[in-house]
């Protein structure tokens, strides 16, 4: 099996799958990118990408919902929970569901490469 | 007279119900705290906003959208605030803020809003921000016409403001609206097409806008515009921009002077034409933003004409030019109808030739044709139509023209009679790739590269930039400022402004994203890095290097490699919708247009960005609690006191909360020790420093102006009870000081709190005893001064007006010492400015007495800067 990390971004607002699979792309990581949940949820079924990064408000089932999806079908994986309505209730429950990390829009693109180095890690220690 | 005041302020709160008449000074003062405080946050929302230009974040609509609606409560908030303390003087003020967030929210829904000014413009007062008005077309050579190298023919736009009121007259928006509805059920686009074309075509050019163009046509041939031919093309809005609409819309070449109005309406009628309309559904553009501007040139008759592509579409990754050119007009080459010449160009200086391929060239476009109809001679048409020399020079001015837009082009060029090369058009190069990252090989060979600076500074605008260091040493070396170099500053002082536009990328030691400087740089879309601590030490002068503003990092020497993928493959996140709508809101919210409180359109109604609005209720309401009291006694008797020290100024303290030191019972005065307001500190520090306040004996003539002026300002004292007033506002981070020293009238304004975005110094100079020249010479000293110490400033005559954002409150407190100094040494020099050479006398004086802590360390040698 190849080393290379795969990362699933999935966002209603296409700028933010736009920006960032680039970004993300560059630092070596392979990635796809999702505008919707249910099309998301349905590659979630056939793969477990390494690291999810999600909005928390969307149509459908929301980020709290992903959330939950991956926790349930993939053990091993981390999700990086990014929202424009961080409130301290939103942010305590994402922990409390097991999101390794929130972060706020709009947020710096370093910001994001330094929160998906670090769930990188936790991902290999998790592995062994 | 007080009584009076009651009566009046009696009769007034009658009138205005609402308001309570006896609001009581500290009442007034909590209120202008509260519109301090709004203002600070709207500041703070704006600045935020620039921030999020530089390439750096991810932000969505839904971030603009609550920006907006934060900045729009905030400034309502300060509004209400501000009739209060004006007793609603400024009513008009809200239907302002309203306008402005309704446009604001227009902007956000996508709609194009109408910009108001002149239709016709002629292509050099086609200013920054008018892209959406005049088109891409028209904006791009306005932009390019003032690069080096760079000819273009003289012309003129009609603004989409023509469009719209074409379209009003006739009564066009709902009759094309119903069609585009059938349109998108299905009709067919010809059909549909047709019919709207009918109607543009049938319409009248108002009969204003008919005189403008005509007028703009006669000064494109001031000699004889009867015999002058002109092209008349599409300028719509996006087309050529971020989307290629290109050849969706009609042009016209070789129209004579009694045709420009009918070929206004062919061109306005070809936004409609089938293609476009296909090529918008297409592209699921919006058919409600549809404008067109037209764009009128002289007509080149081009002996050799052609296109070149700054990249090889074919091969994108080889670091070669493509031309295409054939003789007569340029309209055999870019329709590709006939054989044309191509050549392939390197990239790199001094341009060689790499590959000539001459086609057998059959037919060529007269100069006075508009098809390729002309017969080319069989012994010419094998001959290849650019020689070498020829070739590279296009391709030196191409690459000009890439720099500055940073990603491959599609130019159209020509060669006149006299061998002159004039650009005709330039617009993006249409890839088939893009947005690939860098690839491993790449990457082995910026590891090869010594790294200079790595992650030392803040990226203001993301890019890849490379050229020679340059060292900002003085302002007047900048006018040297060689093209393409790297410019390197100490400070991001607004002063560097005049030479970004030529720089390939800025590094600063200190500054900040959110500053002037770097404002300009996102405008002029120049990689910058701010903040980097010691590239003034680090880079030297001449030295090769390569600035990887995605990566914060600075290369020793120019890494083409890098370059030419930055070029091919950057993701141009500026193209991006929302990065696009972001820039058309702060155009709204961010330029500060009304700079001088004595202006004349410093109203209500001349406020055009939020920006403005803040400024305005600031200025208007400080003005309104001064002119509470009449004379100085009333504003004693009202809580303020006067400041006991060794300087001939009758200043008053107005303490607004923490601002002065309770000294305990020592009613009306105080002493400069009990300041406590930072700001007033920082200035008194300089006002009162040692040499500042000269009293030695003047020389004779000097006595016996000052006598005139003495008897002057006697006589008219007597009229103007606030003459001699000075007075200070203080809080704890604030102070507003209103000084009449000596004739001149000086106001500072400033903010020192702990977020440098809320901080920032307002500096209004006027006035002086002496005649006009010698008054204006000490303005010009000033701005001198200013500039160098860091202020953005700008004056005319005898008024300088100056400002600073953004700063932390260490360079405040530097500032406002320097100010402080300033203002006591300028005092009576305009008496002593008998000749230019003064200026420059002067400058030199208070360089060198003063130890300018702000400016001095970055060049310690040259402070002959004049």
């Amino acid at each position: 099996m190849k080393d290379v990390f795969t990362i699933c971004v999935l966002d209603d607002e296409p700028i933010v799958g736009d920006r960032l699979k680039p970004e993300l792309e560059e630092d070596g990581y392979e990635v796809e990118v999702f505008t919707d949940s249910a099309s998301a949820i349905r590659r979630l079924d056939e793969k477990c990408f390494d690291i999810f990064i999600t909005d928390l408000k969307m149509e459908g089932v929301d980020g709290m919902g992903f959330l939950e999806k991956v926790k349930e079908s993939c053990k091993n994986s981390e999700v990086i929970m990014i929202t424009g309505y961080a409130t301290l209730e939103s942010v305590r429950e994402s922990f409390v569901r097991g999101a390794y990390d929130v972060i706020a829009k709009p947020f710096r693109i370093d910001e994001i490469r330094a929160a998906v180095k670090k769930a990188r890690s936790r991902v290999r220690k998790t592995r062994g | 007279m007080k009584l009076l005041g009651r009566i009046l302020s009696f009769v007034k709160s009658t009138f205005f119900q609402k308001k309570a008449v006896s609001a009581s000074f500290t009442e007034l003062f909590m209120h202008f705290q509260d519109i301090l405080e709004s203002n600070n946050k709207a500041m703070e929302v704006i600045a935020d906003m620039n921030d999020k230009q530089s390439g750096q974040y991810v932000f969505d609509s839904k971030y603009m959208e609550d920006a907006v609606e934060k900045i729009e409560k905030i400034i309502s908030q300060s509004a209400y605030s501000f009739n209060f303390i004006t007793r609603n003087r400024y009513f008009e003020i809200y239907h302002v803020i309203e306008t402005l967030g309704r446009q604001l929210k227009m902007e956000l829904a996508g709609k194009l809003v109408i910009p108001s000014g002149k239709i016709v413009l002629a292509l050099e007062e086609i200013q920054e921000i008018m892209d959406e008005a005049v088109g891409n077309k028209a904006y791009n050579l306005s932009r390019i016409m003032r690069l080096p190298k760079v000819d273009v023919p003289k012309g003129f736009v009609v603004s989409i403001g023509g469009y719209q009121k074409f379209m009003a007259l006739n009564n066009l928006y709902e009759k094309i609206e119903k069609l585009l509805h059938d349109f998108k059920q299905g009709a067919s686009p010809d059909q549909i097409s047709n019919s709207i074309r009918l109607l543009i075509l049938n319409g009248d050019i108002p009969s204003d806008l008919r005189k403008e163009i005509l007028k703009a046509a006669e000064a494109v041939y001031p000699k004889n515009p009867e015999f002058g031919l002109y092209s008349v093309r599409s300028s719509a809005v996006g087309e050529d921009g971020a989307l290629s609409f290109a050849g969706l819309h009609d042009s016209y070449l070789n129209v004579p002077f009694r045709e420009l109005l009918s070929s206004y309406k062919k061109v306005l009628a070809s936004l409609y034409n089938p293609s476009g309309l296909e090529y918008r559904v297409s592209r699921r553009l919006p058919l409600t933003d549809m404008a067109m501007a037209v764009l009128y040139q002289e007509m080149v008759p081009g002996r050799i004409s052609g296109v070149a592509y700054t990249v090889d579409p074919a091969s994108p990754q080889k670091q070669v030019c493509l031309l295409g050119a054939n003789w007569g007009l340029g309209k055999s080459v870019v329709e590709g109808s006939t054989a044309v010449d191509t050549f392939r160009i390197s990239r790199e200086a001094p341009y060689p030739m790499v590959e000539t391929r001459i086609g057998k060239k059959e037919w060529m476009v007269g100069p006075m044709e508009t098809v390729p109809a002309t017969k080319i001679r069989p012994e010419i048409g094998n001959l290849p139509c650019l020689m070498p020399g020829q070739a590279s020079a296009i391709v030196e001015t191409a690459l000009i023209i890439e720099r500055f837009f940073k990603r491959p082009l599609d130019i159209e060029w020509c060669v006149d009679a006299d061998n002159r090369l004039k650009i005709l058009q330039a617009r993006p190069l249409a890839l088939p790739r893009g947005g690939q990252a860098r690839s491993p090989e790449l990457n082995s060979i910026l590891k090869n590269h010594q790294v200079l600076l790595k992650d030392q500074g803040v990226i203001a605008y993301r890019g890849v930039g490379s050229g020679p260091v340059w060292v900002f040493e003085d302002m007047h070396s900048l006018d040297h400022f060689p093209s393409g170099a790297v410019l390197v500053a100490r400070y991001g002082i607004p002063i560097l402004s005049k030479a970004i536009p030529r720089a390939s990328a800025v590094i600063t030691d200190i500054g900040s994203p959110t500053g002037h400087m770097a404002t300009v740089a996102r405008e002029f879309k120049i990689p910058t890095i701010v903040d980097a601590g010691s590239a003034t030490h680090i880079l030297k002068p001449g030295q090769e290097v390569t600035v990887d503003a995605e990566r914060n990092t600075v290369y020793q020497g120019r890494i083409a490699e890098l370059l030419h993928h930055q070029l091919l493959e950057r993701h141009l996140f500026e193209v991006r919708y929302e990065f696009q709508i972001l820039r058309r809101l702060l155009r709204r919210i961010s330029p500060l247009t009304l700079l001088d409180p004595e202006d004349p359109m410093f109203s209500a109604k001349g406020c055009r960005t939020f920006h403005d609005v803040i400024r305005f209720i600031h200025e208007k309401s400080i003005q309104t609690l001064l002119k509470i009291a009449r004379k100085p006694s009333d504003l004693l008797s009202r809580g303020g006191k006067r400041l006991k020290s060794d300087l001939p100024l009758n200043l008053i303290l107005i303490d607004i909360g923490k601002g002065l030191a309770d000294h305990g019972g020592k009613p009306g005065w105080v002493l400069p020790e009990h300041i406590l307001s930072l700001p007033m500190k920082a200035l008194w520090e300089g006002l009162s420093s040692e040499h500042i306040w000269d009293t030695r004996p003047m020389p004779a003539d000097f006595k016996g102006l000052m006598s005139g002026v003495t008897r002057t300002q006697a006589a008219t004292a007597a009229g103007q009870t606030l003459a001699g007033l000075n007075v200070a506002v203080l809080g704890k981070d604030y102070m507003n000081l209103t000084l009449r020293v000596g004739y001149h009238f000086t106001v500072v304004d400033a903010m020192m709190g702990l977020v440098p975005e809320k901080n920032n110094i307002f500096f209004r100079f006027v006035g002086g005893a002496t005649d006009i020249t010698r008054r204006s010479r000490r303005a010009l000293l000033i701005v001198f001064i200013m500039e160098k110490i860091g202020f953005k400033v700008e004056g005319s005559g005898d008024l300088v007006i100056a400002r600073v954002i953004n700063s932390t409150r260490e360079q405040v407190r530097n500032y406002l010492y320097l100010v402080g100094r300033l203002i006591g040494f300028v005092r009576q020099l305009d008496m002593l400015m008998t000749d230019d050479s003064t200026v420059q006398l002067y400058f030199e004086r208070f360089m060198s007495a003063n130890h300018l802590s702000v400016l001095n360390d970055q060049n310690p040698k040259k402070e002959k800067a004049l």
